[in-house]
């Protein structure tokens, strides 16, 4: 047996070994995960019983340069996990799974893994010896392979690289009636920033409405390294988003910001920054924004390390029936092991603004649409918080992804506000 | 609605807001292109009145009739009332976060054209007449890609009204205390824009208790609510009585309004 295979095999010894994450861990108490056999590709696929819809075969990952990315500074390679070399540079550098709460979705992730994309981008002064630096744009799409798949991306950006990308997993939209193949995804990102190095990076996850998709993003900043995440994702069958991001590095500094939309359907958003070093910041922001009978929960757990001094916390969780019974669950944790520090921390559960609906619908808007643009205008304030200069959100087309996510989520019809339908 | 018939016609309009009675009785009619004034006490019921026309949903009818243009206007919605022609100038505009103004107008203007009969405007086109109307109004530029209201002072809130006005071109302008927080130029604007808009048979209703504003408007009425009623009708004259005296005095003297 070669060594790719036998480390799969591992990786599924390992999950047979072991209770699947549901039964133990806090995190995913409230909107618990589909088994193992899910995602190791074990179980029945959930196809309707009279669907003749095409088997997946997208392109997996594909990569497009936007506007006038300088060349040469991005490496990019394609790479086999069944093949052993191949899989050792995929895999090169990065730890192995923990012990902590979703570590069995990484182990699931290695049993099944098949391809993987490993882009390596360097800073100006890297290319050139020195000089201004210039930001590389890139956007990365995903389609999906096979109904079932494990697939990797890997980021590592050199110290002072400046970079925006915007990647985008979407399914198309199809009507009710139409039947469409399910998909179980479990992504797992990796994202290396060197020291000085700058990522913004706007994901775009609209899976299938009987999807179950799990991605989970592992950033480590090295000092004065800046990651500034949004997130626009709306709910399918099972529908996980989760961020571990690591701040060994002084200086570092993370911001997140999860603009999420369900109706009658599942998401999660779970965001663990570690303060492990002296003058980290972190932000968290997140808006959920639920209608029908969806369940939204949203996971924040920020650490401080001892010795971490004058690190800076920030998390601000809201949630906001647009319609129905949602569930919204907010969860906001502190983990805090050093004097000197600042944190702060809130959740907030509230209503469409009627004095706003009023206003639009005084001027002339119809529900539907007041709603639309109320609902964009939130998230699309939201997101700001992290991409923050309206040149990125025009340049990224935030308006333009906006746009199509707020009309799928409100695509159902409109069911009266509920008096009050949340939970902490 | 036949040719004289008034373009609003309030009869006996009588509002509750939850519990409390706020609106007894108030019959007036508004004919197309007049401008009337509404004066009277805090907690009179004047912006009870423009909320009730423009269709809040807190704002319940108990009893009487409204008709606007030779329809039931309790019988429309808020946004089918605005597609008709009745603007609400309101006395504390909300903000709405993340909405760029000019897509918020932009939107409502092609909302209200296509109740018209008439086409949707482009972004271009509708920039070109929005930044000449902010121009006009003194509203700096750079509001109009700003979220709506967002960040506004009082003054600049009142002149993204006056925005909306002047490019609605309402048949009917309800302004709730349009004056409250503008600078003497803000004021300067709204006469000439309701001037402007008159020439073009926009009918008015003014709430304002600032007599300089009144007079600069040669109101064809003036009207004097008291405890939910129409108490006094008059010309400039009841303003300036009003302005003399204040309310309070001019309440002791008044005589008693009639219950319906």
């Amino acid at each position: 047996m070669d060594t790719a295979r036998a480390d799969a095999l591992s990786a599924r010894n390992r999950i047979a070994a072991g209770a699947w994450l549901a039964h133990r861990a806090e995190s995913f108490r409230h909107l618990p995960p589909p088994a193992a056999e899910v995602w190791l590709g074990e179980s029945e696929p959930q196809q309707p019983g009279n669907c003749d819809a095409s088997p997946l075969a997208g392109a997996g990952w594909t990569l497009h340069p936007l506007g006038q990315t300088p060349q040469g500074r991005v490496d990019a390679r394609w790479l086999d996990a069944a093949d052993p070399a191949q899989r050792a540079e995929l895999f090169a550098g990065l730890p192995p799974p923990g012990d902590e709460d979703a570590a069995p979705f990484a182990w699931a992730h290695r049993a099944l893994v098949r391809q993987g994309l490993r882009l390596r981008i360097g800073s100006a002064q890297e290319a050139r010896g020195g000089g201004r630096d210039e930001t590389v744009w890139l956007q990365l799409r995903h389609q999906p392979r096979a109904e079932v798949e494990a697939p990797m991306l890997v980021i590592d950006l050199q110290p002072g690289a400046q970079v925006v990308l915007i990647e985008t997993h979407e399914r198309e939209a199809t009507p009710a009636t139409t039947c469409q193949r399910a998909l179980v995804q479990n992504l797992h990102v990796h994202l290396r920033l060197g020291t000085g190095a700058t990522l913004r990076h706007l994901r775009v996850v609209a899976p299938g409405a009987q999807d179950r998709v799990a991605h989970h993003v592992h950033a480590r900043l090295d000092r004065s390294a800046v990651y500034h995440q949004g997130l626009l994702a709306s709910g399918c069958g099972y529908h996980l988003q989760r961020s571990a991001i690591e701040l060994p590095g002084a200086h570092a500094r993370a911001r997140t910001a999860g603009v999420l939309l369900a109706h009658a359907s599942a998401l999660e958003q779970q965001v663990r920054i570690t303060h492990g070093a002296a003058h980290t910041s972190s932000a968290v922001d997140a808006l959920a924004l639920g209608s029908g009978s969806a369940r939204i929960v949203v996971n924040t757990h920020n650490r401080i390390d001892p010795g971490a001094d004058e690190a800076d916390v920030r998390q601000r969780l809201s949630g906001i029936p647009t319609g129905g019974q949602p569930r919204l669950v907010l969860r906001p944790h502190l983990e805090i092991h050093h004097d000197r520090v600042q944190a702060a921390h809130g959740a907030t559960w509230g209503a469409m603004p009627e004095d706003a609906l009023f206003y639009a619908a005084q001027r002339g808007l119809g529900e539907r649409e007041a709603r639309a643009l109320i609902i964009e205008g939130m998230a699309r304030a939201a997101l700001a918080r992290s991409l923050d200069t309206p040149e990125l959100m025009a340049l990224l087309d935030v308006d333009g992804w906006l746009a199509r996510t707020v009309a799928r989520h409100l695509s159902s019809p409109i069911e009266p506000d509920p008096p009050g339908a949340c939970h902490a | 609605m036949t040719a004289n018939a008034p373009l609003l016609s309030l009869r006996d309009l009588r509002v509750d807001i939850g519990e409390r009675n706020v609106l007894k009785s108030v019959t007036l009619d508004v004919p197309a292109g007049a401008l009337l004034v509404l004066m009277g006490a805090n907690g009179s019921g004047k912006s009870t009145l423009g909320l009730t026309l423009a269709g809040h949903p807190r704002y319940r009818v108990t009893g009487g009739q409204a008709r606007f243009g030779g329809q039931d206007l309790l019988a429309m919605d808020p946004q089918q009332r605005a597609r008709a022609g009745l603007f609400l100038s309101f006395q504390a505009p909300p903000d709405i976060p993340g909405v760029k103004n000019n897509l918020f107008i932009r939107t409502a203007l092609n909302a209200v054209r296509e109740a018209r009969g008439e086409g949707a405007l482009d972004a271009f086109d509708f920039l070109g007449s929005a930044r000449a109307a902010a121009t006009r109004l003194g509203l700096p530029e750079a509001m109009l890609a700003r979220p709506v209201n967002d960040g506004f002072s009082g003054g600049e809130r009142k002149r993204n009204e006056l925005l909306q006005l002047a490019l609605l071109q309402p048949r009917l302008a309800v302004l709730d205390e349009i004056d409250s927080g503008m600078d003497i130029d803000g004021v300067r604007a709204v006469v000439e824009l309701v001037k402007d808009l008159r020439t073009r048979g926009t009918a008015f209703v003014v709430v304002s208790h600032y007599l300089q504003l009144i007079e600069s408007l040669a109101p064809d009425d003036v009207l004097k609510l008291d405890q939910g009623c129409i108490a006094e009708t008059g010309g400039l004259a009841l303003a300036r009585d009003i302005a003399r005296t204040g309310f309070a005095q001019a309440h002791a003297q008044a005589p008693e309004p009639a219950e319906v």
